[in-house]
């Protein structure tokens, strides 16, 4: 049959063809086209959350007593100021909705040469119920790419994220992003040294709004992810302290599962639930539904430190 | 199995190499093949109901020898009576039932009398409509005379079943599809390089057009108390684009599938949306379905041949059978009712068949006139769309009544306004390529043959770009699987 041989070649060729070209059009339509068209690439280097300086910083970073990892509740949340003040070197590597998927990437490019002894792993329930995609489209807009980005994009099955890691590999190749510079101070959010964002004390708090009720159900490639962070952290005798960081009581309440999910989290060791710990005030504490203010941080972490830390 | 699924994208291509390169040589076992690889099709979707596909077939290949065999005009008539009882009755059972029993509790209920039905929990067959047709007539033109019963039950079953059309269409007709199954098919090159640009065709229409403007048809009809009228019209006419680049997406890729294997399926759309008026529409819109219930239904009932009376009772039926056929749901009905009545002062004043060519053949633009037309008869099918996309009845006319009793003005902001501007924005750009190709069997069958191949490649990859950037994550189903 020659010419189905014929045909079959030709449609090799269109798609090696189409290949190079789905590239050229993804460059071209990312740098030109609005917003609205962009359905599906979410290529956002410097957005909210400083994860690109946060990620320039921890590579220069070497040999701390703790690590943060975890979502904006981390990088919001840890400030590495007030653990200086009790003698300890910290970093936060919080990322915007971090879910056990990036948490697991970022522990492989960066445990090795941060070499914590303790870290402390901000779990939120819908960071674990989450597709993973908001997270990875962040890492893989503010971090270099490798193989690890691939098999992240290839797990989550999302053209949303496998866009974005080609057009994130198309700026590398070129160098489009070698000059970038992300400005320390964004409005009323400002990046302190050692991956933390304050928010700072003038800026308008957004009402805490009555929640609709939260019906999540874990994802098990989250979970998947999670225990295989745990069994890395206790295989290279990592000091583990998972803990929930506080929400506003709105929000908190709004969750259904919650004894079944502190349980589950018990069950893999040194656990604090700070929503059952603390009594924060919703308006004084916070600055919006989920985020603490630099008032709620101060007590946050004092009290962390005087439980986990000062024992 | 949906044809927007990687499970076909890798189902096809296996096919298609056993077709050519291991069956080659005899066409009994392509036929064969085509069976096997329909009937696993099918059972992807549920193995359950293979059966009844098969009992379906054995009943009307039967029949056809039956009808061959016995030459009293009578039995013959018994013969085609059990096909069409048995036929029809798997279909009221699967499709109707619980219309039906709730129809008649509402009844019994609204002259005072208390029935409580037994209502079930019955899955409808995916494709049942659309295979029921095929065997149908069959017998019927068998009975009919015009042609003579298959005797390859293999060759019969492939008819029923090949699985581009199995679970949506086109209805195709044993005198077309028949004698291509029962001859030799040889490669060609061409017509299988048409095929692959017709389901990339299909696969923009339905992935890019359908489902972006399904995003937002259901957000707005979901809940049409929080829209503003204006907002309720976008969502009409999201509605218009979706099911038209669903269906219409799903035929192309059919024909495209159906033409790789040396197989032409019948043309179901021809641009229904450049239609002049509404008898154009029908005669552009499901072309198989309007053809089969013209052939099988109306012109039995006298056609168009007969008094006003006669005329205006076969419109009636034809439409609300047509309506009824894609649900079992008053909106259905209503909306066939509709299309009656838009059809009916065409029909009485004989201008029912005056635009029989594609708008502005030969030139770039329409006379104004034309666009006129075309803009009216746009108007009264998104209009119609309204009752075929409503959950129900109340809903349906809670939906219009609100497009003229809430402020018109501003567009309602909802969440993912902004993509909806790119939705529309792709549907401009479709609808220019479409009115290009208008001429052509499908929109892109012609388009760039005087350009260089890097050019025209270009284009096509262009196209598959466009896939990648505005398709969902999650495989969406057609529409008509339901019907």
């Amino acid at each position: 049959m020659p010419e189905v041989r014929k045909f079959i070649k030709s449609v090799g060729i269109f798609l090696l063809f189409t290949t190079i070209m789905y590239f050229a059009y993804l460059f071209m339509w990312a740098d030109f086209m609005p917003r609205f068209l962009q359905k599906n690439i979410f290529y956002r280097i410097g957005s909210t959350g400083y994860t690109f300086t946060r990620l320039q910083e921890v590579k220069t970073t070497q040999n701390v007593d703790v690590l943060f990892l975890g979502s904006s509740h981390t990088y919001r949340g840890f400030d590495p100021r007030i653990f200086a003040k009790h003698g300890m070197k910290s970093f936060n590597l919080g990322s915007s909705f971090q879910c056990p998927t990036q948490t697991e990437i970022l522990l492989k490019r960066y445990l090795h040469t941060l070499n914590p002894k303790t870290i402390v792993y901000e779990v939120y329930y819908p960071t674990l119920a989450s597709d993973g995609i908001e997270s990875s489209v962040d890492i893989i807009s503010n971090d270099k790419n490798d193989m690890e980005s691939l098999k992240m994009a290839w797990k989550l099955k999302h053209i949303g994220t496998a866009n974005t890691l080609l057009y994130a590999y198309c700026n590398e190749l070129i160098g489009a992003t070698d000059g970038f510079k992300e400005k320390l101070v964004k409005e009323s959010d400002a990046y302190i040294p050692g991956g933390y964002v304050e928010k700072k004390a003038e800026a308008p708090k957004s009402a805490v709004l009555k929640q609709s009720p939260w019906r999540y159900d874990l994802n098990p490639l989250q979970v998947q992810a999670f225990e295989n962070i745990i069994a890395s952290i206790k295989k290279n005798n990592i000091r583990l302290i998972l803990l929930q960081a506080p929400i506003t009581k709105k929000l908190y309440q709004s969750f259904n599962k919650k004894e079944e999910f502190d349980k589950k989290m018990r069950g893999y060791g040194e656990y604090y639930n700070f929503n059952e710990i603390l009594n924060l005030d919703d308006s004084l504490h916070f600055y919006d539904s989920d985020h603490l203010s630099q008032a709620g941080v101060e007590v946050f972490n004092k009290k962390l430190i005087e439980l986990a830390f000062k024992k | 199995m949906l044809f927007n699924s990687i499970e076909f994208a890798l189902f096809l291509p296996i096919v298609f190499a056993l077709y050519w390169f291991a069956t080659n040589k005899s066409l009994k076992l392509q036929n064969i093949l085509l069976l096997i690889a329909s009937y696993f099709f099918y059972a992807c979707w549920d193995w359950r109901f293979l059966f009844l596909l098969m009992f379906s077939t054995l009943l009307d290949y039967f029949t056809g020898l039956k009808l061959d065999q016995v030459t009293n005009r009578r039995n013959k008539k018994i013969w085609l009576w059990i096909s069409i009882t048995i036929n029809l009755g798997f279909l009221v059972f699967f499709k109707y039932y619980n219309f039906f029993i709730d129809s008649f509790a509402q009844m019994f209920s609204a002259a005072g009398l208390h029935f409580s039905p037994i209502t079930l929990n019955i899955i409808l067959p995916v494709g049942i409509s659309f295979y029921t047709f095929h065997g149908l007539s069959y017998v019927i033109d068998i009975y009919n005379g015009k042609i003579k019963s298959e005797k390859s039950f293999v060759d019969y079953a492939v008819f029923v079943s090949f699985f581009p059309l199995l679970v949506a269409g086109p209805i195709e007709r044993a005198s077309h599809l028949l004698p291509q199954i029962k001859k030799e098919r040889t490669f060609d090159y061409g017509r299988a390089v048409d095929g692959l640009r017709q389901i990339l065709w299909g696969l923009f229409k339905k992935i890019v057009i359908a489902d972006q403007c399904a995003t937002y048809a259901n957000l707005i009809f979901n809940s049409p108390e929080d829209f503003t009228g204006s907002t309720l019209i976008i969502g009409a006419l999201f509605f218009t684009f979706q099911i038209y680049g669903d269906f219409s997406g799903y035929s192309d890729i059919a024909l495209g599938t159906a033409r790789l294997f040396g197989i032409e399926l019948l043309r179901n759309f021809a641009f229904p949306y450049f239609s002049r008026d509404i008898a154009e529409f029908w005669r552009r819109w499901h072309i198989s379905l309007s053809s089969w219930f013209r052939d099988y239904l109306y012109i039995p009932l006298g056609g168009s041949k007969g008094g006003t009376w006669m005329k205006v009772r076969n419109i009636f039926i034809i439409f609300l059978v047509s309506g009824f056929w894609h649900g079992a749901n008053w909106t259905f009905i209503l909306w066939g009712a509709l299309n009656a009545l838009y059809f009916l002062p065409l029909l009485l004043s004989n201008r029912n068949r005056v635009n029989l060519e594609i708008v502005a053949a030969g030139k770039t633009f329409p006379t104004f006139r034309e666009a006129f037309n075309i803009a009216i008869t746009f108007t009264l099918t998104v209009f119609a769309w309204i009752f075929f996309r409503a959950e129900d009845i109340g809903h349906a006319f809670g939906y219009i009544s609100r497009i003229f009793t809430a402020p018109f003005f501003p567009v309602t902001v909802f969440e993912g306004i902004y993509q909806a501007l790119g939705a529309a924005v792709v549907i401009v750009f479709f609808m220019l390529i479409e009115w290009k190709g208008r001429e052509q069997q499908y929109a892109i069958a012609k388009l760039g043959f005087t350009w260089s191949r890097p050019w025209r490649w270009a284009f096509y990859s262009f196209i598959i770009f466009l896939i990648g950037m505005f398709m969902e994550t999650n495989e969406m189903p057609f529409i008509y699987f339901q019907f």
